[in-house]
């Protein structure tokens, strides 16, 4: 399986709030967070193929740029999956995640798993939450952040075998 | 192994997080912590750790000038237990679910109700508050009044005993008669126990609490083995991804406040300072720029790794590092679920407090003055303003740089696997994404 993971600035370790304008970019390497998604996903033959980043203010004033510049890149990329996230309970980041999710999965035919704490981003959850399978996770500084990488990447698994979700979001999704 | 600590921890962690109790001890005593740091602020400029200080200013503004400042710090650190008991009551009533301003009131009202009002001044009694009562030593009457009146006030509104207004009358009103039965049995209780406690030996309850839990839980908390035991699970929560110290806090910040208060009333008063282990010592003496003491770590990323992603994130954070913010390292590094860094993240911190300890033990470093300074200050200036002594920042560079060398072996470990992997992804193509071709 073979994983696209997409960041704000300050998950993929480029500096904290003061680099938010950060332009989209990205490595094929897996960055910040995702190197936490790639540990997990190595036990399994799995592998991070590249980690795309962006500043949340740099999305917000391009946002449309963003979005079709991610779309096509995974497209051009062949990701089995993307993970958007972990964006605890950051919500700057947490509504980047679902716009670009939404805009992945209305372009393309490729799975996307998102994965957002509940804090501070109720009203977004409630407006994505059909439209998308988020996983719950812990705010910042929260416990159950181990719990909740590993039901990402399990999720990733099933939505690329294409197997019914049903029970499993029920339990862990929104 | 990972998986099986983390079992383990997280049962422990999460009660101790959802505990109501403790969770509104740490509110409560975060509410007063912008008055005290601005306070703290009037009280160093009044007590400035330069020779000749006070002397200069008095020649300029006169010899009263530092009442000016004192005035302003004593507004806190004269009323701390009076304060405590305002924002932990205001913090238990609002967790609790009660109106949080009226649960302030009557624990406010209850610990007047327990403070003796006759203050005898030679052969004559005279109707007065001293402010003894009030200030440090009253912390943990403040808080036990705090929990049990907001306690009884709940008893009271959960049995739905409230006067019910007719419909129409104001709700300002209603709210008001809502709160006249349940403020009554708080104030019937707190009066049958001022009365129950002066038919005893102890006289008042500031006299019981003061020595059946202030002063026991203090010497117990004032030690090293307990400082070491604070640090040590508070990073070892973070390396879970748990803010580690909002958890500890919750068990030690009362301690740690009430020491802190002790040194600061002493340092005020030009008076020997009587504790090591306060929250300055913990802020000041055992991390350097953040949890984990991340600067020392920082400081190894800057100069001796050479993958880009490292030397990237190094540089980026370490201004803010400096100033004690390491978001941008926890979560990019990251140190959060990376077993590596785990190791170091726990070990200096844990090394830092235990150098610190013996350090001002065998007098090397003065006692802090229980200052508290805006948690920004970078190291080298908070260690000589903490302890009026150059030798508290050496200290501090003494830790910065063994921290830097604990560290070194660790981030190399991961700087060397990133750089393999930096290297192996160039090899097989570009390993920048160019979105430009898009």
């Amino acid at each position: 399986m073979k994983v696209i993971v997409l960041l704000d600035q300050m998950q993929a370790g480029l500096g904290g709030k003061e680099k938010a304008n950060t332009p989209l970019g990205g490595k094929k390497l897996a960055m910040g967070a995702a190197d936490t998604y790639d540990k997990v996903l190595k036990k399994n033959g799995s592998e991070v193929m590249g980690t795309f980043y962006c500043g949340t203010d740099y999305y917000q004033g391009n946002k449309a740029e963003v979005q079709r510049k991610v779309t096509k890149m995974c497209e051009k990329m062949q990701a089995d999956v993307v993970i958007a996230g972990p964006t605890y309970d950051y919500p700057e980041f947490a509504t980047m995640a679902c716009e670009l999710a939404d805009q992945l999965q209305k372009e393309t035919a490729i799975p996307v798993v998102v994965s957002i704490a509940i804090e501070k981003n109720q009203t977004l959850i409630e407006d994505y939450q059909k439209l998308l399978t988020i996983v719950k996770m812990p705010k910042k500084g929260g416990t159950g952040l181990s719990d909740s990488i590993d039901r990402t990447i399990e999720l990733c698994q099933l939505k690329v075998e294409q197997a019914d979700i049903t029970e499993f979001a029920q339990q862990y999704c929104y | 192994m990972q998986k099986k600590l983390e079992q383990i921890l997280m049962p422990f962690a999460i009660k101790l997080g959802n505990n109501v109790v403790l969770r509104s001890l740490r509110d409560g005593f975060l509410i007063i912590t912008p008055l005290i740091i601005v306070t703290s602020i009037f009280l160093l400029i009044g007590n400035f750790p330069i020779p000749g200080w006070a002397e200069f200013w008095s020649h300029i503004l006169g010899p009263d000038w530092t009442e000016w400042f004192s005035a302003v710090s004593n507004s806190v650190f004269s009323f701390t237990g009076l304060l405590a008991c305002f924002g932990i009551s205001y913090a238990y009533g609002k967790n609790r679910g009660l109106q949080a301003i009226h649960s302030s009131a009557v624990a406010i009202i209850s610990f007047l109700i327990l403070t003796p009002t006759v203050v005898t001044v030679g052969k004559q009694s005279i109707g007065a508050v001293q402010t003894m009562y009030l200030g440090p030593n009253g912390i943990f009457l403040g808080i036990f009044i705090a929990l049990v009146s907001v306690e009884i006030y709940r008893f009271a509104i959960n049995r739905n005993w409230r006067i019910k207004m007719p419909e129409g009358v104001p709700p300002a009103v209603s709210e008001s008669f809502d709160a006249l039965l349940p403020s009554g049995l708080v104030v019937l209780v707190f009066f049958l126990i001022r009365i129950g406690f002066s038919l005893s030996s102890f006289e008042t309850a500031y006299n019981f609490i003061y020595t059946m839990l202030q002063a026991p839980l203090k010497g117990a908390g004032n030690s090293l083995p307990s400082v070491l035991l604070y640090n040590f699970i508070a990073m070892l929560l973070w390396c879970f991804g748990i803010n580690g110290p909002t958890i500890t806090n919750s068990v030690w910040s009362p301690i740690f406040f009430v020491l802190t208060q002790d040194n600061l009333t002493a340092f005020q008063n030009h008076l020997p300072l009587p504790h090591i282990y306060t929250q300055q010592f913990i802020d000041i003496f055992t991390t350097y720029g953040g949890g984990g003491s991340t600067l020392s770590l920082l400081i190894v990323m800057l100069t001796v790794c050479k993958s880009k992603r490292v030397k990237e994130l190094g540089k980026l954070a370490i201004v803010p590092g400096i100033f004690g913010i390491n978001e941008p390292i926890i979560f990019g590094l990251p140190v959060v679920l990376n077993p590596i860094i785990a190791i170091p993240f726990i070990i200096v911190p844990v090394l830092n407090t235990l150098i610190s300890g013996l350090v001002f033990s065998i007098g090397l470093v003065p006692y802090t003055n229980g200052v508290m300074l805006p948690w920004t200050t970078p190291p080298i200036i908070s260690g000589w303003l903490s302890t009026g002594s150059w030798t508290g920042s050496v200290l501090q560079l003494f830790e910065l740089i063994l921290g830097v060398l604990i560290y070194y072996p660790f981030i190399k470990m991961m700087d060397r696997q990133y750089l393999a992997e930096e290297t192996e992804a160039a090899q097989l193509a570009d390993v920048d994404i160019n979105f430009d071709e898009v």
